[in-house]
């Protein structure tokens, strides 16, 4: 799993590339602290790369969407493949976030 | 920059005091707005705004030209320090006065109701002052409190008729008045029509509290109540318990508008699509979760799959749970492919032989 953090038009951009599951989490929690950061700018979380989420993952973004709601950031899912999107569905979180 | 002002001794030594004072008084502005704004926040009384200033020097040094003499000391000036709140609503104006009455020492002689001075055949500038003390004593201060409608009629009032030299001839005079009564009425108005809510917003709890949910209608207010009594709590917990999952709470309301285009239109309606669909939504969860290894799943769930559930159950097919997606997450193509897979899903479960015989 590869993280990278950049700053881009007034947003906080993150790239995921490879398998956001369980063994993974912990760095890639760690590597997207950045993104906490957010104030006056929104983030977008670019999964185009990435292949696979897990709970996990799904609670790394949650916590980034709680934390930018509370200083009036967005947060946009650029990207996702079919399968990711489907989770997000399934598990009923489709709806909170903004997908691009 | 303002007009030259030409002081008299008196005037001047007036001034002198005020500069020698002007620090202490902006440390008393701070400490009293503090004081005012917490007290009101623990009340729960939420304003349109609490302002408050130090006079500006040239502002006094007008004053002072224009009526000097009227004062012996700089402490017989009462609004070198004002604070101004400013409420929605006229009723939440004599809360506001009832909690400054428990904070601060009112002078009730320089104390003005001036929305009692009016005689009966005249409207004008309504605002209530008080002349303030801090119970640890210093120096006088003036706190107003008025409606965002008083506010306002009488920033303008202000603004037009003091603004020239010019004295209003009384016919226009007259049309500032007819405004504030128009205004006056307004703020009535809005008082009474929160009044209403109010009432209705109580009844409508009741009516939930009892039980009698076909006499509800669902409506913003009505669906919030309702989702007080946590009805989907029971088939969240038993989806979550495919997984073991942990349950995030988020809001369900954005699912009104889909429950609404459902043709839903009382709680009862609701009660009714919960306990005909539960079983049936929870099979396509199940159908879908018992896969992964997913174990956190959101409180909108339970309502996601039912409203899926009953779509599919309608004949709605693909259409049918696209909009739902649209309606939830925004229109968008990837909506439909979210659809296909649900249908896909949906295909090999009991409940769907049934629709499709």
């Amino acid at each position: 799993m590869k993280t990278t953090i950049q700053k881009q038009d007034g947003n906080l951009i993150a790239i995921l590339e490879g398998r956001l599951d369980t063994a993974a989490a912990q760095e890639a929690e760690k590597a997207m602290q950045p993104l906490y950061d957010c104030d006056g700018l929104d983030v977008v979380i670019d999964c185009t790369a990435m292949e696979y989420i897990s709970s996990s993952g799904l609670r790394i973004f949650l916590g980034i969407l709680k934390n930018a709601k509370a200083k009036g950031s967005h947060v946009y899912i650029k990207g996702i493949s079919d399968d990711i999107r489907a989770v997000f569905a399934m598990t009923g979180f489709i709806n909170l976030f903004e997908f691009k | 920059m303002g007009k030259k002002v030409t002081l008299d001794s008196h005037g001047e030594a007036l001034m002198q005091q005020y500069r020698e004072l002007r620090p202490s008084l902006e440390l008393l502005a701070k400490e009293a707005y503090d004081l005012l704004s917490s007290a009101l926040r623990e009340q729960g009384i939420y304003v349109t705004a609490i302002e408050y200033r130090v006079k500006a020097e040239d502002s006094l040094a007008g004053k002072l030209e224009l009526k000097g003499a009227k004062y012996k000391s700089i402490d017989d000036i009462t609004d070198l320090v004002g604070m101004r709140v400013i409420t929605f609503y006229t009723d939440e104006v004599d809360k506001v006065a009832a909690i400054a009455k428990s904070l601060f020492d009112i002078d009730w002689k320089e104390s003005v109701d001036k929305r009692k001075l009016h005689q009966l055949d005249s409207f004008g500038y309504n605002s209530l002052h008080y002349i303030c003390r801090m119970k640890s004593g210093g120096p006088r201060f003036e706190l107003q409190m008025r409606t965002g409608l008083q506010h306002v009629w009488s920033t303008i009032e202000h603004d037009i008729r003091y603004k020239g030299d010019v004295k209003i001839p009384r016919e226009y005079a007259r049309q500032f008045s007819r405004l504030a009564g128009m205004l006056e009425l307004i703020d009535d108005e809005f008082s009474r029509l929160r009044m209403v809510l109010t009432d209705y917003r109580r009844q409508i709890r009741s009516l939930v509290k009892d039980g009698q949910l076909d006499e509800v209608p669902l409506s913003v207010d009505s669906f919030r109540s309702y989702l007080d009594l946590a009805p989907f709590d029971r088939l969240n917990k038993r989806i979550a318990a495919v997984n073991q999952a942990e349950i995030y709470p988020v809001s369900l309301m954005p699912f009104l508008p889909v429950l609404e285009s459902f043709g839903l239109v009382t709680l009862g309606d609701v009660q009714r699509f919960i306990e005909e669909n539960s079983d049936e939504a929870y099979q396509l969860a199940l159908s879908q979760l018992a896969v992964t290894d997913l174990d956190i799943l959101s409180s909108s769930a339970a309502l996601q799959y039912l409203c899926l559930v009953h779509v599919l159950k309608h004949d709605g097919g693909r259409e049918g749970l696209k909009a739902i997606f649209d309606t939830i997450n925004g229109e968008s193509n990837a909506n439909a492919v979210l659809a296909d897979m649900m249908l896909e899903q949906a295909q090999t479960l009991p409940f769907m032989q049934r629709v499709g015989s």
